[in-house]
């Protein structure tokens, strides 16, 4: 379960370009469901995400993951909690070019110092499970729009993390891959996962499988949606 | 232990992929860096062998040089102040030198002629020095070096109306022994001398122009009296003892200028050494080239690189894991530029007679010596060249990565194009 109590998020504190991105933000997030933050551009969908995966500090309020409050722990242990507990997916499947699909999914073990045998084999065995296992040798430049986007699925997932968080997964697939990534979802909830999604296509939150649409709006949660 | 090991060569794996994946950037900085420390490591190394092949010579040279000085310039000395530098408490011998300097417009070089010591008494009476006359050796075990002579006559007899040419001379004038070589004297007329011999080739750092003549030819080629000679050596019984030897010399002889070896040597040491001369204007030079390079890497960190840092510290990379990443990165180009360019350097000065300094360094202007020199490497030079190149470069390229790798890894997911 992660908590947020009364998380703020402010950037540029302090110049005239400040900008309060979250405003006093409370939200529970529920174990093994898919929840989607909804709302238009600017509304801190990104920020509150950022902020739930530990990637980014809130500027005021606490956040609680499993009950451990995480807020004020040094950047390398949370590095370590992002590492084991959060896969990623983001807007852009934001491989790194020039190197294989293979290399590219391997990435996030690296730190972890796993067998590399062992690595690779849980790599291809992720590849296949999205049909993609053929071009794991190819360059990523190579790849097409949605099997890009199926390998960053596999990178997210390389660590085996409990909470899979998906950046607008959506916003540049066409409609039929969009209902793909959702069947992946799908997967990835019937396997006991917890799924945050940010996004504002219909396709994603008014899927069947999604448990709970959290509105925000000007970086506050909204009690009904608009 | 085994996983830290495994992360490590994760690490250095996809260092090298990441260096592959720039080539041409990469082979860039390593082709321009290897040729600033190629550049450096050829000055040092050439410096510093010719400055030591010059003080293996100058070891063996008189303790002190007394020359008469009339104005403030160097005149002729008379033989009669022989007598009262030989009263002087702690010297043990003197002798005379004749020498000086030939301009011969045909070719437009400058010649120097010296009467070899044997000959070079004032009796006027010329003795064939047959063989070697000064041996350089060296302290250190240098075996090649003890048996070098520096002026080989090669069983060549100098006798009246001969003499013995210099290489660069030889090759200059394209002549060779018996040939005759004519040479305008101090009244006008004309002196024909026949070429007993050439000097050894091993020796041409000093004797490419010289020109070894008897006395007798010396005096009647530039018109110098008997009672005359060009200065004198001293040699001294205590060598503590150089410098009270050299105040009583000026106290007995007010117009003469005595010239300790430890002068010469400090001359030679300031001209060549690391910290003075040459060197230190072709190392600002480089010195300067390489800041600028290094200024450019640090504060040119691509907009790529940094996505790349947001995508790894996003998907779980640390900050020190990044900036490990990108030193070994730092360190393979500099550590290969550093050794490809010593390497490039030592062949360079040594084996092909450094073919890019060597108008510039040798100093002679139509006569340009033709040897090989002795491979003397400095560790302690080397080390400086390190500390000065590798090591600013490896900070250079840390610190734009060190503010890079401490960004918030949220900038990845608000990357929306490439």
């Amino acid at each position: 379960m992660i908590e947020l109590m009364n998380v703020k998020k402010v950037f540029n504190a302090g110049n005239p370009s400040e900008f309060p991105a979250l405003n006093s933000v409370n939200l529970t997030i529920e174990e093994n469901r898919v929840t989607v933050l909804k709302g238009p551009s600017g509304s801190g969908k990104t920020t509150l995400l950022s902020i739930v995966a530990c990637m980014s500090r809130p500027s005021a309020g606490r956040v609680k993951l499993k009950g451990r409050e995480i807020t004020s722990l040094p950047e390398r242990f949370l590095t370590d909690i992002r590492r084991k507990t959060f896969g990623f997916i983001f807007q852009q499947p934001n491989l790194i070019k020039g190197i294989s699909v293979l290399d590219n999914v391997m990435l996030p073990a690296y730190p972890l110092g796993e067998q590399r045998l062992h690595l690779k084999v849980k790599a291809m065995k992720g590849l296949a499970e999205l049909n993609i296992a053929n071009k794991a040798a190819s360059k990523v430049e190579w790849l097409s729009g949605g099997e890009a986007q199926r390998a960053s699925i596999v990178r997210a997932l390389i660590n085996d993390p409990h909470i899979i968080i998906a950046d607008e997964p959506t916003a540049h697939l066409d409609t039929k891959l969009s209902y793909r990534f959702m069947e992946i979802i799908e997967k990835f909830k019937a396997e006991g996962k917890t799924v945050i999604i940010t996004s504002h296509d219909p396709l994603v939150f008014e899927s069947s499988m999604v448990d709970r649409v959290v509105n925000l709006r000007d970086g506050r949660i909204e009690d009904k949606p608009a | 232990m085994r996983q830290w090991i495994e992360k490590q060569r994760y690490i250095i794996d996809f260092t090298i992929s990441s260096l592959l994946r720039r080539k041409v950037k990469n082979f860039g900085l390593l082709a321009l860096y290897t040729l600033i420390v190629f550049m450096l490591a050829s000055t040092m190394f050439f410096t510093y062998s010719i400055k030591k092949e010059a003080s293996l010579i100058l070891k063996d040279t008189p303790e002190i040089i007394v020359q008469k000085i009339v104005a403030g310039r160097h005149d002729l000395f008379p033989v009669s102040y022989i007598d009262t530098l030989k009263k002087i408490r702690g010297v043990a011998a003197v002798e005379s030198r004749l020498w000086g300097y030939y301009y011969d417009g045909l070719v437009s070089a400058n010649y120097t002629l010296l009467v070899p010591p044997a000959n070079g008494d004032t009796s006027g009476k010329s003795r064939p020095s047959a063989k070697t006359t000064v041996v350089v050796s060296e302290s250190g075990g240098q075996q090649a070096d003890k048996s070098k002579p520096l002026f080989e006559l090669g069983g060549a007899v100098l006798e009246p109306g001969t003499l013995i040419t210099g290489n660069g001379i030889a090759r200059l004038r394209d002549i060779g022994k018996d040939d005759y070589m004519p040479f305008r004297a101090f009244d006008g007329s004309v002196l024909n001398l026949r070429i007993a011999g050439a000097l050894s080739s091993q020796s041409e750092l000093v004797s490419s122009d010289l020109l070894l003549i008897t006395a007798e030819d010396f005096r009647k080629l530039f018109g110098i009296d008997n009672r005359y000679v060009t200065d004198v050596t001293v040699a001294v019984n205590n060598p503590s003892e150089v410098e009270m030897v050299a105040s009583k010399i000026r106290k007995a002889l007010p117009e003469a200028r005595p010239i300790s070896r430890v002068e010469i040597l400090r001359t030679y040491d300031s001209i060549f050494n690391w910290r003075g001369g040459m060197m230190i204007v072709i190392f600002s030079a480089a010195v300067l080239a390489f800041v600028i390079f290094a200024w450019d890497k640090a504060s040119g960190l691509s907009a790529g690189e940094r996505r790349e840092i947001g995508i790894l510290k996003a998907v779980g990379w640390e900050t020190s894991d990044v900036i490990q990443m990108k030193f070994w990165e730092g360190a393979v180009v500099s550590l290969t530029a550093f050794f490809t360019g010593v390497i490039l350097a030592y062949v360079h000065v040594f084996f092909t007679g450094s073919i890019v300094f060597e108008p510039a360094l040798k100093g002679w202007s139509s006569l340009y010596p033709n040897f090989e020199l002795t491979p003397f490497v400095n560790l302690e030079q080397l080390t400086t060249l390190f500390f000065l190149t590798v090591v600013p470069y490896t900070v250079a390229t840390i610190v734009p990565i060190w503010r890079a790798a401490t960004i918030d890894p949220d900038s990845a997911m608000r990357f929306t194009g490439e």
